[in-house]
């Protein structure tokens, strides 16, 4: 994988996705396509050749845990590496986004850094595998 | 089929007897038939007055039970003082760490100007590239981007940092939402009230649920930003502790 990966940043409020963009930039990513909730991301990842997806939870329409599993139901996108960016900070909450297969979970309010190392340790696991 | 008593029938003696006491000036017999009258009076608006306070009762008790009156007293409007003054607090701070970081990164882009201007200004003075090359000039100038790489490299980071700093408009958005949804509860409740208060019947009134109402700013499953004293569930601490939990699901991180 290179820095010519192509990002999927899903998030209902826009000022996050340019935030998770300008960071992505920084990284040295710049192929980055937005998305608000899961019904409009899904047919991208469909449609795309996307190699990183990077979601939230609490989305109105479809919310990122269901995209998760739609994702990991999909036999085209399922091996595709998921980070859940959000809120949601309950245990409970946690484990069934393992459950449902994500590959990474970071609670806002995070860090340069955090999303680094865990973008990192991603790609890092699936070059691995 | 008895037909039931006209209203001249029901009080005609009474009005009699009130008469014949009246005439006969006798005012025992007067105060009896006053007295046989009130009570005659009495025990046909009784079963009204218990009709219209059981319904009063029960218009109460209905709105009691669908507008959780003490949820929303006990729990949700003190829950939400605490959601909102932990709105004030995340764009306080958002403000200052953004102002801090704007303070900090106007000395570094002042002294990346005035070092190219000094520059600017001797190379002006010394006429000519040879008259340059032989003072100082040269190492001045990479004197000058050597600290100006420096202070790019810091003032990236403060960038980088003003634009974390923005975050809180996601966090702040999503807990003033649910607060929202509060407010069109209690908004329902107070015009349910209104309605009790003007007698009208409340039974048909729509009545909004909170659960209905998050479902319009909150996924299924989600509870938001964690805010401090609102109970929430047991949570996280901390990337270890998630790293650690997810670790923990069979299958581990993929």
């Amino acid at each position: 994988m290179s820095n010519a990966m192509k990002f999927l940043v899903v998030d209902d409020f826009s000022t996050m996705r340019r935030i998770v963009k300008g960071l992505l930039n920084e990284l040295g990513y710049s192929d980055i396509t937005e998305a608000d909730d899961g019904n409009t991301a899904l047919p991208l990842l469909k449609n795309g050749s996307f190699d990183f997806l990077i979601t939230d939870w609490n989305m109105p329409g479809m919310p990122g845990l269901d995209l998760l599993k739609a994702v990991r139901g999909d036999a085209k996108l399922a091996k595709l590496p998921v980070l859940m960016l959000t809120a949601e900070a309950k245990r409970e909450q946690i484990i069934e986004a393992a459950q449902a297969g994500v590959s990474g979970y970071v609670i806002k309010p995070f860090t340069a850094a955090t999303l680094k190392e865990k973008i990192d340790k991603i790609l890092a696991s699936k070059a691995a595998a | 089929m008895s037909q039931p008593e006209s209203f001249g029938g029901r009080f005609r003696t009474h009005v009699a007897d009130l008469e014949r006491a009246l005439e006969a000036d006798d005012e025992a017999a007067f105060r009896g038939a006053f007295e046989r009258l009130r009570e005659k009076l009495n025990v046909e608006m009784n079963p009204e007055l218990k009709r219209l306070a059981a319904d009063a009762q029960s218009a109460l008790r209905r709105f009691r039970e669908r507008a959780r009156l003490e949820v929303l007293a006990d729990q949700e409007v003190p829950d939400a003082r605490k959601r909102l003054a932990h709105v004030v607090k995340l764009t306080e701070e958002a403000a200052h760490r953004t102002l801090d970081l704007v303070e900090q990164s106007s000395p570094l882009v002042d002294r990346a100007a005035l070092g190219a201007a000094q520059l600017i200004e001797e190379w002006g003075l010394h006429g000519s590239r040879q008259l340059a090359v032989a003072t100082l000039w040269p190492e001045r100038v990479l004197e000058t981007l050597e600290r100006t790489l420096r202070d790019s490299e810091h003032l990236r980071r403060y960038l980088s940092q003003m634009l974390l700093a923005q975050g809180y408009q996601d966090l702040s958005g999503q807990i003033i939402g649910s607060v929202v949804t509060l407010v069109v509860e209690l908004e329902s409740v107070l015009g349910q009230l209104v309605a009790i208060a003007n007698g009208e019947d409340t039974r048909r009134m729509p009545v909004l649920k909170l659960e209905d109402l998050q479902a319009l700013s909150q996924a299924r499953g989600a509870a938001g930003p964690q805010v401090p004293g609102v109970k929430n569930g047991a949570v996280v601490e901390g990337q270890a502790d998630i790293d650690a939990l997810i670790a923990s699901v069979a299958g581990g991180p993929r």
